[in-house]
């Protein structure tokens, strides 16, 4: 679904990600984890088109399309969706229009009927069970006044509305506390379907226990040095990143 | 120097006789307005709006037309409504059925109980000229009253129509005179709304006194060629609480003197303003805002949408009298440049006499957040209905504290059509 080819980008000058390569199928769960300012975060924006990033190399496809051709929108209307580490407040635009909104472009660039707000009030009530939300969040501003964990849950519940192929999920686990992010760790799992692809992107491998990854990527100074299973993620619980960085000194 | 008198704007209006009533107040504003000046870009005070289209068009006396206001109805209001045409009352559409008992809403020709309170606070010594004009030649006009501890559950709803007759501009003098008494609380709208080609020039006071609580909105959407002038004075007594929005949609140019005195202890002030603004026009609002007594509170939040050629300007004085300790004063001007010859000139002027104050104001003048963009777009909206959705957001996040839904949603629907949002429309 995902092919990313030596992929190198930069902000202001300054090369972040150096040379990664990755390959993300249909079904698949994959982590990025890494310590601090290793590029994690530079690799979820460049893919759904951060216009401050420059990417300097390399190439992405996505369903076997140029990803760089696509404009942000674009992109999200094929398929790729990127859950927000920090989420943006929006005054004066209620959740539930915006969501309605984000909806039926989406209907739309598919040939989908529209939902008119009726129709789409029963569809979103049936989606916010799902992240376990209280339907007063609907009315108000986008995220604006959210708690940390509330704005994450707002992250899955667009998540959800949008249906995307491939979701890249920037550090969910921020700003929760252990039942939160359980909570949001079985949203997640709810979403999980053959056709759909997952990338969790983060530094603590405990959102790892709950949203099970087939694979673990470790990245540091903008490289993937290291892969494994969830074994490599339950090794980094152990040891820190520590270790790596002296693999990845002398590699 | 130029008086208004010797220049040829108004001069059927002026030359009429007298209107009759408050006849001595009318003759002190008359008085005034000779030893006026029409003001020209050189004052300070209008520096940057020019009233050349006002002085070199002739304007006739407005007089009283049909109009159709069906889509200016809140249902909130239905039996406490008055409504003027080019400043001549509107028996047909006035409906005053539902006015609980001891409340007065009635045009001011026939209220003699206003005699002792107009022209108090909108007085011929301390205003300006066009006030003043106002004062010496209105017809007519509103008045609300609402006994002690009255709390008024309907809204009370005044409509203000200038609409052109003929081919000749057409002015109209609006006046309204708001006096809630101790402890008494209300809804008001003020709205000015018309066609065509008019010159409105209006005053407001306001008379809030002890514990007295008044949420005042102040809507303009008069034709895109209009002239708008407008005064509001208001006085707040001890504990009494004051929210007034004046949101700016209408008229090419547009000058907004709002002017309140907190004059007693523990009072709490909310000033708020929004214009939209594109094409040619323009929206000046000089505000003063006069901490005389301790423990009051201000809140001030003045917002401009402004595109194409169109031009926001925003003066903020706020005075803190010596004796006027714990004042807790915040002004904060926030405007959208949407377009590159659209301008905005904005400048706080906090003038304080009291050292045990907390008082901050702040201006930010800019375009829309990229990274807002940019969240926007990761969820599949494009560039275009991104930026028309935070250019909505910006002005809809004011609107929301709007207590009446059904004129919320009114000008929700208005922004929406002004900032092509109209994807939103159904949720409103």
């Amino acid at each position: 679904m995902l092919s990313i080819r030596n992929l190198s980008a930069a902000i202001n000058g300054n090369e972040i990600l150096k040379g990664i390569n990755l390959e993300i199928k249909a079904g698949e769960v994959h982590a990025i984890m890494g310590p601090n300012g290793s590029g994690k975060s530079t690799l979820g924006k460049v893919l759904a088109g951060h216009p401050a990033f420059e990417v300097t190399g390399g190439e992405v496809l996505f369903e076997g399309k140029n990803l760089f051709e696509l404009a942000p929108d674009e992109r999200a209307r094929a398929g790729v969706f990127l859950g927000f580490q920090h989420p943006i407040e929006v005054p004066g635009v209620s959740n539930a229009s915006f969501l309605r909104l984000a909806y039926n472009k989406k209907a739309e660039a598919e040939g989908r009927d529209e939902l008119d707000p009726l129709e789409f009030d029963d569809f979103i009530q049936e989606k916010i069970k799902g992240v376990k939300m209280d339907s007063a969040f609907l009315d108000r501003s986008l995220n604006e006044g959210f708690s940390g964990g509330e704005k994450k849950r707002n992250e899955i519940l667009q998540m959800s509305v949008l249906q995307p192929k491939m979701a890249i999920l920037d550090e969910l686990d921020s700003g929760l506390d252990i039942d939160a992010l359980r909570v949001l760790g079985e949203a997640v799992n709810l979403q999980k379907s053959p056709e759909r692809a997952l990338l969790m992107i983060t530094h603590f491998p405990r959102i790892l226990e709950t949203v099970h990854p087939d694979h673990v990527h470790v990245l540091w100074a903008g490289r993937i040095v290291k892969s494994g299973g969830i074994d490599l993620a339950m090794e980094l619980e152990e040891r820190g990143y520590d270790w790596l960085k002296a693999e990845a000194g002398r590699a | 120097m130029t008086t208004l008198t010797a220049c040829s704007t108004l001069p059927d209006l002026l030359a009429a006789p007298r209107p009759a009533e408050w006849g001595p107040l009318r003759m002190a504003a008359e008085a005034a307005m000779e030893t006026q000046e029409l003001p020209t870009t050189h004052h300070e005070d209008w520096k940057y709006t020019d009233l050349k289209d006002l002085r070199e068009t002739h304007f006739a006396a407005g007089r009283h037309r049909p109009v159709d206001i069906k889509d200016r109805i809140l249902p909130e209001a239905r039996g406490t409504r008055l409504v003027f045409v080019n400043g001549h009352f509107d028996p047909h559409h006035s409906n005053v059925s539902a006015l609980p008992p001891g409340v007065r809403m009635l045009r001011l020709a026939s209220a003699s109980e206003a005699a002792c309170c107009l022209g108090t606070l909108a007085s011929p010594q301390a205003n300006d000229l066009f006030a003043n004009l106002n004062t010496a030649r209105f017809t007519d006009g509103a008045f609300l009253f609402v006994p002690k501890n009255v709390r008024l559950e309907p809204v009370l709803h005044v409509l203000f129509v200038s609409d052109q007759e003929g081919d000749e501009p057409t002015c109209s003098l609006p006046r309204l005179l708001v006096v809630a008494e101790r402890g008494a609380e209300l809804n008001l709208v003020e709205e000015y709304w018309g066609r065509g080609r008019t010159l409105t020039n209006a005053v407001t006071e306001v008379l809030i006194h002890e514990g007295a609580a008044l949420t005042h909105e102040r809507i303009q959407r008069e034709s895109p060629e209009a002239i708008h002038l407008s005064n509001l004075n208001a006085r707040v007594e001890r504990s009494g609480r004051y929210a007034s929005r004046t949101i700016t949609l209408g008229a090419r140019l547009s000058r907004q003197n709002p002017h309140v005195v907190l004059a007693d202890e523990e009072t709490e002030l909310t000033l708020d303003g929004l214009a939209l603004l594109d094409d040619q026009q323009l929206a000046d609002t000089h505000s003063l805002i006069d901490h005389t007594k301790p423990n009051g509170t201000t809140r001030q939040l003045h917002k401009a949408i402004v595109d194409g050629k169109s031009r926001a300007v925003f003066n903020g004085k706020i005075y803190v009298r010596p004796g006027a300790q714990k004042t807790d004063a915040q002004q904060q001007s926030r405007s959208l440049l949407l377009s590159q010859d659209a301008q905005v000139d904005t400048k706080p002027e906090l003038e304080i006499f009291a050292d045990d104050v907390k008082c901050a104001h702040g201006a930010a003048v800019g375009q829309l957040d990229p990274e807002e963009l940019f969240y926007l777009q990761s969820r599949g909206l494009n560039e275009t209905t991104a930026r028309n959705l935070l250019t909505y957001g910006f002005a809809a996040d004011l609107l929301a504290r709007i207590p009446i839904a059904s004129l919320r949603k009114q000008l929700r629907h208005a922004v929406m059509a002004r900032t092509h949002s109209q994807d939103l429309e159904s949720m409103a």
